[in-house]
């Protein structure tokens, strides 16, 4: 026992000795090592390939430029399954283990909620995490001022939906269908805000996760006498909540959230979904937007395959490019600290498909805005510019 | 007359906490991220108490639950809520939390005086789908779908912040749990639960209350659950809805079966075995895995899983625990070993 406590110590004392750790972890001379953690194999897992992929396709030009002050960045995917508990485990396999510069476009509002406690411990960034949730700016919870969020909160295009409504039609009448869980959560908070803002009340109507039979919803809407109906579902909501007010006879105006504006909405809903407008929180991928036209140049240019190509595979995309701006200005020597305080002098900043950035030490929310598509004979058009 | 605990061998014990204390100083010695390794034994400890409690009502007393995450979501729940909104202390909150949760074990176990098998795992389950339910519609205190933020454990004006100190308070939480859990199953009431496995016909020809056992099984499962949902919540700082899915509940009893069964040290085997399995040998096999199955890690982990299960049960129904055992007889007996029974 006495032996085996010694060569511990011996051990111990000779790691401490020749220890020498690099002062910003995941930067060499050569490289900068980033952390991204997405769903491969659950929920999501059509988006955990496609996203960073995107990102891929931005870190490959920039390293082929020579990289940033002369690095490589390096790009670390690892798979949460949208499991709160594993993207933990992930992001510190991430942080502690392969000593990662920063964590990146971490997809999920409850897996990026769930590593707050590890941030704030290590001091690790988390730039752009993948979710609409405006709860990832909440200046007030804990890690807050290391988390740098690029996209629109749900909260902020309720309030921006429910105004142009409003602007539209003074008397409007408008009903909310939403998801009882962190998304609906973020909804009603937006709508709580601009009820209280303007005075009118909104008929909320709620489903579970999964739903696929939205006819008691609609029915109550129409009891309700609404005009106007925001859908804050995904993909197949919409389709299903439109295709059965149709059959209902219940022609209201129809709106999406971020996650509605998906052109197989436009696709499946067929004459039901026509008119139907959603807000986005960033331009669209084949719109005429200097980013979305440098991403299908560089598309070409690297042959990306036609499937992959899409709103995910920008997304990744154009978020790759807030994260360079931010390790550019992190200077020469980048260290944790200047990329914070890097990406904190963004002002206005345009990537060119976001609206314009701006980030000070009192609010990592970055945008503030939405533009709205509306699909006009089966095609999504964008009806609007930046409108907040 | 020979008393209770005699037939065990009990000198490893002290041995087995002096390598649980040593431990992380030896991880400490050979890798830097040290924290990561130790982050994921953490894990493995809080599994630890609720598998010992599964391993009572499963194990010992045939109840299959397939709705133990929700246990660990109430003991969780409730002790950030307790701690956070309500000001009670954290080490009181460690004895209401999980009488919290064993008292939801109680009205659970209701039903399972009534049915068996298949369809106890059924209603279990739903149990399961009825917390999380009951936590969204709770949004008051539990702040809905959105998740919560807990405070760090606070044990006598001392804060626990670390992975290092988090690993103490599981892991002495964790032995008690084991030693607490060998008792209870060598003692009176562990042996009405297996004469309730067996055959319960029996069992109450023995003057063997069986409602009152099965409700107590499932009353101490919620316990033992309970309490690792309150370390759960408090190591973690954060939890959600999220965290307490249906799949984590058949992971505990995998946990269990490839353990081996109504041991005690057959779900800590078990759930060390699959926790590291999970968390750092499958890792290893990423690469491999691309090539040949063209698919990402976490498709075929539950496949791994359940053949690994599927393959305990066929070959070793006694689990890893059986193993050790039949290893350790075979020790005993060498060179006298009767043939072909130990191959």
């Amino acid at each position: 026992m006495k032996k085996m406590t010694g060569l511990l110590i011996s051990i111990l004392l000779l790691l401490t000795a020749c220890g020498k750790q690099a002062p910003a972890p995941g930067v060499t001379d050569t490289e900068i090592l980033i952390g991204n953690i997405q769903d491969l194999s659950g929920p999501m897992k059509e988006l955990g390939a496609v996203l960073p992929a995107g990102s891929n396709l931005y870190f490959r030009h920039v390293n082929e430029q020579g990289g940033v002050h002369g690095r490589q960045i390096k790009m670390i995917v690892e798979d949460h399954q949208y499991n709160p508990q594993k993207a933990v485990t992930s992001a510190k396999k991430l942080i502690e283990k392969d000593q990662v510069f920063c964590l990146y476009h971490v997809i999920g509002t409850s897996p990026c909620e769930a590593l707050r406690p590890l941030l704030a411990e290590t001091g690790t960034p988390l730039i752009a995490p993948a979710t609409q949730s405006g709860t990832m700016s909440d200046m007030s919870r804990p890690a807050s001022d290391l988390i740098f969020h690029t996209d629109t909160g749900y909260d902020k295009q309720t309030r921006i939906l429910v105004d142009h409504i409003l602007s539209e039609d003074a008397n409007a009448k408008i009903g909310v269908i939403y998801q009882d869980d962190d998304y609906g959560e973020n909804v009603l908070k937006g709508a709580a805000e601009v009820e209280q803002a303007t005075g009118t009340s909104i008929q909320k109507e709620a489903y579970q996760r999964g739903a696929t039979d939205f006819a008691g919803q609609v029915g109550n809407l129409i009891k309700g006498g609404v005009n106007h109906v925001i859908i804050a579902g995904v993909v197949k909501e919409p389709i299903i909540v439109m295709k059965t007010a149709a059959a209902m006879g219940f022609s209201p105006q129809f709106y999406g959230t971020s996650p509605t504006m998906d052109h197989r909405v436009a696709l499946a809903a067929g004459p039901a979904g026509e008119g139907f407008i959603a807000a986005n929180f960033a331009n669209l991928w084949n719109s005429d937007a200097p980013g979305a036209v440098e991403y299908r140049e560089l598309c070409a240019k690297y042959e990306v395959p036609e499937a992959y190509m899409g709103m995910y595979h920008f997304y990744g995309f154009i978020t790759a490019k807030v994260l360079v701006e931010g390790l550019e200005r992190a200077g020469k020597n980048p260290t944790r600290k200047r990329l914070v305080n890097g990406l904190e002098t963004l002002n206005k900043w345009d990537s060119g498909a976001f609206p314009p950035i701006t980030y000070s030490s009192s609010d990592h929310a970055g945008t503030e805005s939405v533009v709205l598509v509306q699909v006009k004979e089966g095609v999504q058009t964008v009806i609007s510019d930046w409108v907040d | 007359m020979k008393d209770r605990y005699e037939d065990e061998n009990l000198h490893w014990i002290p041995v087995l906490i002096t390598l649980v204390i040593l431990l992380p100083f030896v991880i400490q010695g050979l890798t830097y991220s040290y924290k990561y390794y130790l982050f994921v034994l953490n894990i493995a400890g809080i599994y630890i108490i609720l598998t010992v409690g599964l391993d009572l009502l499963s194990g010992y007393t045939g109840l299959i639950s397939l709705g133990h995450a929700a246990f660990l979501a109430i003991g969780a729940y409730s002790s950030a809520i307790l701690v956070d909104q309500f000001g009670i202390p954290f080490f009181l909150s460690m004895i209401i939390s999980p009488l919290i949760a064993g008292l939801f074990g109680l009205v659970f176990g209701f039903p399972a005086l009534r049915i068996t098998g298949m369809y106890l795992g059924l209603t279990t389950m739903g149990f399961g789908f009825i917390v999380k339910r009951l936590i969204i519609a709770l949004r008051e205190w539990t702040h809905g779908a959105g998740g919560l933020d807990v405070s760090y454990p606070v044990i006598f004006g001392y804060t626990i912040r670390t992975d290092w100190d988090n690993y103490y308070l599981i892991y002495f939480f964790a032995v008690l749990a084991i030693v607490a859990g060998r008792r209870i199953g060598k003692s009176k009431i562990g042996r009405a639960f297996m004469a309730i496995r067996d055959s319960e016909q029996a069992a109450e020809a023995s003057s063997v209350n069986l409602a009152k056992y099965k409700m107590l099984a499932f009353f101490i499962s919620g316990l033992f659950a309970g309490f690792a949902g309150v370390l759960f919540a408090h190591t973690n700082h954060f939890i959600s809805t999220d965290h307490f899915d249906m799949l984590l509940s058949i992971y505990f009893i995998i946990m269990v079966l490839v353990g081996g069964v109504s041991s005690i040290y057959g779900a800590v085997l078990g759930t060390l075995f699959i926790v590291l399995l999970d968390n750092l040998f499958v890792p290893l096999l990423e690469d491999w895995i691309h090539v040949f199955f063209n698919t990402e890690t976490g498709d075929i982990q539950s496949l791994i899983f359940g053949l690994v299960m599927f393959l305990f049960i066929i070959f070793q129904p006694m689990g890893l625990y059986g193993m050790w055992l039949k290893m350790r007889i075979y020790w005993k007996l060498f060179p006298f070993n009767p043939r072909k029974r130990f191959t």
